[in-house]
């Protein structure tokens, strides 16, 4: 399975804490905070690639964290969650660029399969991107 | 205006006041005094002075107007991909930006009379500034989406498996089906579809998109059905509803930028049209058919192998 680095974002709690431990156990570098503002420090401070974000938190929900994500993170993949499920913050979601739209509860082997599929569409997206700016591959 | 003191023989002249009408390319002159030396140099000064100010004038507005030009060239160049979007522009822009000023005019109304302290004028300020505030979120979203159509969105293509990504997202909806609707959900998958190569979270869009219009047609009592076939080369996607159905007038201009049958403020009809770019750029072809209060079936074909779109 591909390393790749996640970040978790839920309020609750108990839930981002067993997600990233499980995620730890599979080998993987995972990090889980609480709340959108925490999740664009987070992003600012260190480079994930993918972002599991859930919909409804308080303060800046889902849907306007993931607008800030693909602000200043575009090349980051976005997979949203949601335990209430509204699908029309679905539509929305994807519109503004999340990767999927999945409802809790989801078993941990098919959300892994998730991110190993965004996460594979942003090696393709910053392939393109070096080409279309003229870098070399290192 | 006055002319600043020119080159020597100028200075020879006596230094007059000099005051310099530019009009219509004609410099008019007043001369207080002088010799006709003074005054005939001054004057060919002045005259040629003005006559360049003009000149440097119109060529600067010249220059500016063809910038302007291109400008609009290159974003008309731009914007012809979204041309036809053009007269639906104005028409969705400025409804509520009508209202917008509407509901200021009438604040500043409020906040000119003369007891303030009226507290059901204060409520009713209150409620103005609330439609406002609801009439620039809808354009946010409408530019927000304008913006989307616009922009070239490159599908980034991985090999997918459709059933997989259908039935994610009919469990999704099944699961968030309305409390007073009885909908059922009827699953007809193919089972030896082929893997196809497309982009999942494009087709995400238009699949749900789908989905939830299939919902929204059904009035207290219905079923959607989910329709996967391989067809060789290509795979065959058909959301079926037994809602309310589409009446032909409407079925021509369906997937039309901004054409909706949903009531103000529930939606901005820019879904289907978005659905059918999305699905042509995957190198595909989306179409509909209904029976009016009988059932409606959106039907996607998709090609299977690369080079799509």
């Amino acid at each position: 399975m591909e390393k790749f680095k996640v970040l978790i974002v839920d309020d609750e709690e108990d839930f981002v804490e067993t997600i990233v431990k499980r995620l730890k156990d599979r080998g993987l570098d995972a990090t889980g905070v609480f709340s959108g503002k925490e999740a664009l420090g987070a992003l600012d401070a260190e480079d994930f690639d993918i972002v599991i974000l859930d919909v409804k938190m308080p303060g800046m929900d889902g849907i306007e964290t993931l607008r800030e994500i693909k602000k200043r993170k575009p090349l980051v993949e976005v997979i949203m969650l949601t335990g209430h499920g509204s699908v029309e913050s679905g539509i929305q979601g994807l519109q503004l660029g999340a990767y999927n739209y999945v409802m809790k509860p989801i078993p941990l082997n098919d959300l892994l399969g998730q991110m190993e599929q965004a996460y594979e569409r942003k090696l393709i997206e910053e392939e393109r991107w070096r080409q279309n700016h003229g870098e070399k591959e290192t | 205006m006055s002319v600043t003191p020119g080159p020597g023989w100028l200075n020879r002249a006596q230094p007059y006041a000099v005051t310099i009408l530019l009009a219509g390319g004609a410099a008019a002159l007043w001369l207080v005094g002088g010799t006709p030396y003074g005054l005939g140099a001054a004057a060919l000064a002045v005259g040629s002075f003005a006559i360049t100010r003009r000149l440097t004038g119109r060529v600067k507005l010249l220059d500016q107007r063809a910038r302007d030009l291109e400008q609009e060239l290159y974003r008309s160049r731009q914007l012809s991909k979204v041309d036809e979007l053009s007269g639906g522009i104005a028409h969705e822009i400025n409804n509520p930006l009508g209202i917008i000023a509407q509901e200021a005019e009438w604040i500043h109304h409020l906040l000119r009379s003369n007891s303030l302290k009226d507290i059901k004028e204060t409520e009713e300020c209150a409620d103005s500034l609330r439609e406002i505030v609801r009439q620039v979120d809808r354009c946010k979203e409408i530019v927000h989406k304008l913006l989307n159509l616009a922009r070239e969105m490159q599908p980034v293509i991985q090999l997918v498996d459709i059933t997989d990504l259908i039935e994610n997202l009919t469990g999704l909806v099944e699961r968030v089906s309305k409390p007073n609707k009885n909908i059922t959900v009827v699953r007809q998958f193919d089972g030896n579809l082929p893997l196809v190569y497309t982009d999942p979270p494009l087709l995400r869009q238009v699949i749900l998109n789908l989905l939830v219009n299939a919902t929204q047609a059904i009035d207290k009592e219905g079923t959607v059905t989910v329709v996967t076939q391989g067809l060789g080369d290509s795979v065959e996607i058909r959301v079926e509803d037994t809602g309310c159905g589409i009446p032909p007038e409407q079925l021509k201009k369906l997937f039309t930028p901004f054409f909706s049958t949903k009531r103000q403020g529930e939606g901005t009809g820019l879904g289907l049209a978005i659905c059918r770019g999305i699905i042509e750029r995957l190198g595909g072809s989306i179409s509909v058919t209904s029976d009016v209060g009988r059932c409606t079936a959106f039907t996607i074909d998709l090609p299977v192998g690369k080079g799509a779109g």
